[in-house]
């Protein structure tokens, strides 16, 4: 193959409407970097609250299967402990032969709790109660849940009759009261959610829109046997290669933005008043800046994930290939980002230095309205490095004859090696006549 | 510009190998001499792995000689290749089409990628569907065709930029015989406008009909090139396919 020449600009353009207009009429790319963007967040909404209601539902409906034991006769108000539990209505009494047998039913799943009132030795000293459960089961913790509040209102109410019998009014019966105060406003607290959540889902939503169309670009074309036919269009290869690259781009940014567009949306009119009904009136609003940063944000990741998933996907004879070749890039692309979401880790210089880590930290710092500009240059400079250089390389890889005709065996390590060790020839792996 | 030769394709002493994992280096193309002029069909006549593809991928770009020198109106194959894909058609049975584009947008692309300009465009592919008799699936998505309009999209898709130089790999393979009828005729329509057609088969009787010169290709050499007059007379053999045998022979083969 001959050495790439300068680019055309008519002709990429030209090449680059041909891409997106194929794409659009493939159902895998469109549902990945355009749907999925858009419908995520509501749906995981949905299903988030539809989950919730259903559990509390069924938690609530729970009648807790109790073996009580040591509340009958005797002081204390045993007696009356047992008949205000009767008449709860999620709470039914069942027999067991003894407190031990009760927790062997327990661990079996035939019994929900174990309710003993111990022997305390001495008249003046308090009940001692124990709650046998077993946390394995959803049942047990949703009767020792139910159980605890129940004697813990009947301590209060205790405590409060004990209190006024002895002249101690309102609360003095206790020895103090304890206030809580979360000083972060509901707008901090939006967006600190949205910086724990966003930037995996992000770096995922832009991998996504990428993943589908460098393959497509690549190894889709060979599927389709369509690549020669490229390959002898009047066009200089760069051209080929800058649409290619471009499109697989504007797919990567587009996911992204409308990624970030529908979570905006589903938080904002959707997630917000939910929340404000349940008391926590959370704004979901990013700072403008921020808004800017995320859109920025959005074209780096792609500009990056696009060369690097086009550098992969390139050597796949096949889509299954190309799927094959690039999903532990996508992996290893996306999983680190799950651990930012850890408190504490910040943009430092070094990670401003790591691709794809350091958008995905100037990304939910900016969300959180904080922005380390220094740190923030050093990534756009460090992220324009590594994308200009794995962009040369996928320029230097289709220029490969034996790339170019499919007969190269191997992926880009083999490449790589081989480059290294300096073999020019073509390996005949698909030999013309 | 670099003007080689004076002829719309020339080439000589064009080599190339390729290394072959069990048989080490192997000589695909091995010294291929051969001019095409205007009005001519040019056929190069071999068996499977003779070197016939290799030579028309070296002369379309595609494969890089490793000697000798090949041009497409003028233009280097090695130095230039933008002009030659400029100035050349490639159509091979291994070339497909978009499958998710019409008839009329891939002839769209094709003519525009050409160069042709956004006006031009319109006309040429109206012009191309009608004289392909494609009109009544120019809108159909590709994927939806049978294989013989797929073929006449393929070749009003291989010259809608109107280039001078038109290259055809086994343009018939994987055609039923009336199909392949009609591709002979068209491509015998684009040698009487002019065009300098450069064509390999391996099919005798199809060699026979349309070429006006014939080269027997065998394991990457030409062995003998010329009229099939000259051929016969050369041999004193009548048909092309005893013709071919001879050569073949004599080289060893």
């Amino acid at each position: 193959m001959n050495r790439p020449s300068g680019i055309d600009w008519r002709a990429v353009g030209v090449l680059y409407a041909r891409e997106t207009r194929l794409a659009l009429r493939d159902r895998t790319i469109v549902v990945n970097s355009i749907l999925i963007p858009v419908v995520l967040y509501p749906f995981l909404l949905w299903v988030t609250f539809t989950g919730i209601t259903f559990v509390r539902g069924q938690t609530s409906d729970l009648t807790a299967r109790v073996a009580a034991f040591g509340l009958e006769g005797g002081l204390e108000g045993r007696p009356a402990l047992r008949k205000e539990l009767e008449t709860d209505p999620h709470v039914s009494f069942v027999t067991a032969s003894s407190p031990t047998a009760g927790a062997v039913d327990v661990r079996s799943g035939s019994l929900d709790a174990v309710l003993e009132v111990l022997p305390s030795g001495r008249a003046e000293a308090a009940l001692q109660v124990r709650l046998t459960w077993a946390r394995s089961k959803e049942r047990s913790t949703a009767a020792r849940e139910r159980l605890t509040t129940f004697l813990d209102r009947v301590r209060e109410r205790a405590l409060k009759r004990e209190g006024a019998s002895r002249g101690m009014d309102g609360p003095a019966w206790t020895l103090f009261t304890l206030e809580v105060r979360n000083v972060a406003t509901g707008r901090e607290m939006g967006r600190f959610v949205l910086g724990l959540l966003l930037p995996l889902l992000f770096v995922v939503m832009v991998s996504m829109g990428c993943f589908y169309t460098a393959i497509d670009a690549t190894a889709g074309e060979r599927e389709r046997s369509t690549w020669e036919t490229l390959m002898t269009v009047a066009a200089p290869r760069s051209s080929i290669v800058v649409a290619k690259y471009l499109y697989v781009l504007s797919f990567g940014f587009l996911a992204g933005v409308l990624n970030l567009a529908a979570m905006a949306l589903t938080m904002k009119s959707v997630t917000a008043p939910l929340l404000a009904r349940f008391g926590a009136g959370l704004d979901f609003t990013v700072p403008t800046a921020g808004v800017l940063v995320l859109l920025a944000g959005a074209l780096v990741l792609a500009a990056f994930l696009a060369a690097a998933m086009m550098l992969f996907a390139v050597f796949a004879k096949t889509f299954k290939e190309g799927q094959a070749m690039l999903t532990p890039f996508y992996m290893l692309a996306t999983l680190p980002v799950g651990f930012l979401a850890v408190p504490g880790i910040e943009l430092t210089t070094p990670l401003a230095l790591v691709p794809v880590v350091n958008v995905s930290l100037v990304v939910r710092e900016a969300i959180m309205g904080v922005f380390r500009w220094p740190q923030i240059a050093i990534a756009a400079v460090s992220s324009a490095l590594v994308i200009a250089g794995s962009l040369r390389l996928v320029v230097r890889v289709l220029s490969a004859e034996e790339v170019v005709t499919g007969a190269f065996a191997g992926g880009l390590v083999a490449f790589l090696r081989k480059l290294l060790r300096g073999r020019s020839r073509p390996v005949s792996g698909k030999r013309a006549s | 510009m670099t003007a080689v030769t004076a002829s719309p394709v020339a080439v000589r002493g064009l080599r190339k190998s390729f290394l072959d994992e069990n048989r080490g280096e192997v000589r695909a193309v091995d010294g291929i001499d051969f001019d095409c002029a205007a009005g001519e069909i040019f056929g190069l006549l071999g068996a499977n792995g003779a070197g016939k593809t290799t030579t028309l991928r070296i002369l379309a770009t595609v494969l890089r000689p490793d000697g000798g020198s090949a041009s497409v109106m003028g233009h280097d194959v090695t130095r230039e290749p933008d002009q030659v894909r400029r100035s050349l058609g490639f159509y091979s049975a291994s070339t497909a089409l978009y499958p998710r584009l019409t008839a009329r947008e891939t002839l769209e692309f094709f003519a525009r990628i050409g160069g042709l300009s956004r006006e031009r465009v319109r006309g040429r592919v109206n012009e191309l569907i009608a004289r392909f008799g494609i009109s009544a699936y120019a809108d159909t998505r590709v994927e939806a065709l049978s294989q013989g309009m797929k073929q006449k999209v393929s070749i009003a898709r291989t010259v809608v930029h109107d280039s001078p130089v038109l290259i055809f790999d086994e343009p018939t393979v994987g055609l039923d015989v009336l199909n392949a009828l009609d591709m002979r005729k068209l491509i015998a329509e684009l040698r009487s406008e002019g065009k300098c057609i450069v064509f390999s088969t391996h099919v005798m009787s199809e060699a026979e009909k349309l070429c006006d010169r014939i080269a027997i290709v065998h394991r990457g050499r030409i062995h003998a090139t010329g009229t099939l007059g000259a051929l016969r007379e050369a041999t004193g053999l009548h048909y092309l396919e005893d013709i071919f045998v001879r050569y073949v022979e004599t080289a060893g083969g």
